[in-house]
């Protein structure tokens, strides 16, 4: 750091503004490395350095990190879609119908939203598979499967809530026919329909509370949840790999 | 306690270091799981980790801009109550509780076995306690042989009991009373089912992880089995139907 090069990435990294954002140099020496992921809100999630069996493809296959891609994709495209439909019965399908054909890149936008969506439930699952299948629920991760579990489900639902948006046929009567199921629980089965539907069908009420479930409530859950889940994974001392492995049964360490 | 002017410098015991960059984040009871670890099992975050994650993004991004750009988000007629859809279908990862509910009663298809399904799933890590083969895919060579069993096991069982149901129908043997068709058999069919896969897994003297591997393989191939046919093979009232002769519109996406 000390050595006077006049490269180009030293003009741009040894100023004061740029010690004020990043307080670290270009990171071309290990030290600099380290402080780049220390002194970085978004990068500090991670560790300094990573076991070389985590980077291994066929370890992880990605799925985790694809997984959050795909949430932050839909987190930007949904917003963008936001701007442009209003949830009530009037209105709902002809603002999709104007996305797809008026309003500019309207179609792209929610096309990459929909896919999105449906990918992030094949993705998420798998990633669950993944785990399962190379033992990384253990201990010390236990409880992270647990949140992973959790994760799966509010995965579902958000896309569940989000198929009844757009107010056409398919909509409808996929929203009808699983409402209906909950419909038929004992006891207190039709209260909870009611409770989902805001009244005896699908109507205005329930596009209303699908809305808030989808674009407020669940995705603030999950927010929470994916934060506590990588948060853990820091705490349980990165990925879990055979070097872990113990003969001891309940494996205290 | 005496302020005044002959105060005796005060020996620093943790002497203030503007350099320093660490702090005391927690106290951990143990070895953390890098003791023991020689440097040349982990590299710099930055850049190798990095580097993958950035091309997990772009390419999940690309791959997912060309898919929106050639298919387009799909958008029925306006939502009609009075028009009903047939088949009228969930939303795909809901097909398989949705076929399900064509076999038994529908607080055993969409509420007890699901939610069995996450209870058990959340168990896993703890009815799994042994740190033997974390990080190992199958666990073993005998794990893998197990898998690959249950998968074929399962998915033939599945595929007699959904032709069964469709061609004989147990309705036409018993149908009354409703406890019969609805809870009855499905509860004995389906446990006594899951109970030979553990009969026959025990056979081969595996570990409780083995055994895991055996019981959540029969949960994903059923999983995967029943959405595919959910999506392709069920027709006008939910009848099974070769994929090229199902109704224009009954894929549902
Ligand atoms: C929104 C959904 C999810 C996101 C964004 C996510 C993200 C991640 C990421 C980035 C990792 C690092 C390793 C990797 O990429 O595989 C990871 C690891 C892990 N995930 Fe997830 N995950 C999600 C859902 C799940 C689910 C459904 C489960 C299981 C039920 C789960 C359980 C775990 C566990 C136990 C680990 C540690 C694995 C190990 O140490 O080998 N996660 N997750």
């Amino acid at each position: 750091m000390t050595t006077k090069n006049h490269s180009v990435a030293d003009i741009i990294t040894r100023n004061r503004v740029w010690r004020s954002i990043f307080r670290q140099g270009y990171p071309a020496d290990d030290e600099n490395r380290a402080r780049a992921i220390m002194n970085s809100w978004f990068l500090h999630i991670h560790p300094v350095k990573v076991k070389l069996h985590s980077l291994k493809l066929t370890y992880t296959w990605g799925l985790g990190v694809i997984s959050f891609v795909l949430f932050l994709i839909l987190v930007v495209t949904g917003a963008w879609l936001m701007f442009f439909y209003v949830p009530s019965v009037q209105s709902a399908y002809t603002d999709i119908q104007n996305l797809d054909t008026a309003v500019t890149f309207g179609a792209l936008m929610r096309s990459l939203h929909r896919w999105s969506a449906h990918l992030m439930v094949v993705v998420v699952f798998l990633h669950l598979c993944r785990v399962f299948f190379t033992g990384g629920y253990k201990r010390p991760r236990e409880f992270n499967w647990v949140i992973g579990v959790l994760l799966w489900v509010v995965t579902m639902l958000l896309s569940f809530t989000g198929y009844l948006l757009p107010w056409d046929q398919l909509s409808y009567w996929a929203i009808t026919v699983s409402t209906n199921i909950v419909g038929a629980f004992p006891l207190i089965g039709e209260a909870l329909r009611q409770l989902l539907l805001g009244a005896a069908e699908a109507g205005p009420p329930a596009l209303v509370r699908f809305y808030a479930l989808h674009i407020a409530v669940l995705p603030v859950v999950m927010t929470i949840l994916i934060g506590i889940h990588f948060w853990r994974i820091r705490k349980d001392g990165g990925l879990s790999s055979p070097s872990e492995a113990s003969e001891n049964e309940y494996g205290d360490r | 306690m005496e302020t005044g002017k002959t105060r005796e410098p005060i020996q620093e015991v943790f002497p203030r270091d503007p350099s320093r960059t660490y702090g005391l984040m927690e106290l951990v009871r143990g070895t953390s799981p890098m003791v023991d670890k020689g440097p040349e099992d982990t590299v710099m975050s930055w850049p190798n980790l990095l580097v993958l994650e950035l091309l997990a993004a772009l390419g999940t991004s690309v791959v997912l801009l060309l898919w929106s750009a050639f298919v387009k988000a799909p958008l029925r007629e306006l939502a009609n109550p009075n028009v009903t859809e047939n088949p009228a279908k969930a939303a795909w990862y809901f097909l398989s509780l949705q076929e399900l509910l064509l076999h038994m009663h529908p607080a055993l298809a969409g509420l007890i076995i699901p939610g069995l399904v996450i209870v058990l799933l959340m168990a896993v890590p703890y009815i799994d306690r042994s740190k033997k083969d974390v990080g190992i895919w199958f666990a073993s060579k005998k794990g893998r042989l197990i898998a690959v069993g249950s998968a074929v096991y399962t998915f033939i069982w599945l595929l007699g009991l959904v032709l069964f149901d469709e061609f004989v129908r147990v309705r036409s043997i018993v149908a009354e009373p409703e406890l019969w068709p609805g809870w009855v058999i499905p509860i004995i069919v389906v446990g006594g089912l899951i109970i030979l896969l553990y009969v026959v897994i025990r056979r081969w003297r595996p570990s409780r992880r083995e055994v895991l591997i055996g019981l959540f393989t029969a949960f994903v191939t059923t999983y995967f089995t029943l959405t595919i046919v959910g999506i392709f093979f069920r027709g006008m009232g939910m009848h099974l139907v070769w994929p090229w002769d199902l109704p224009p519109g009954a894929l549902p996406f």
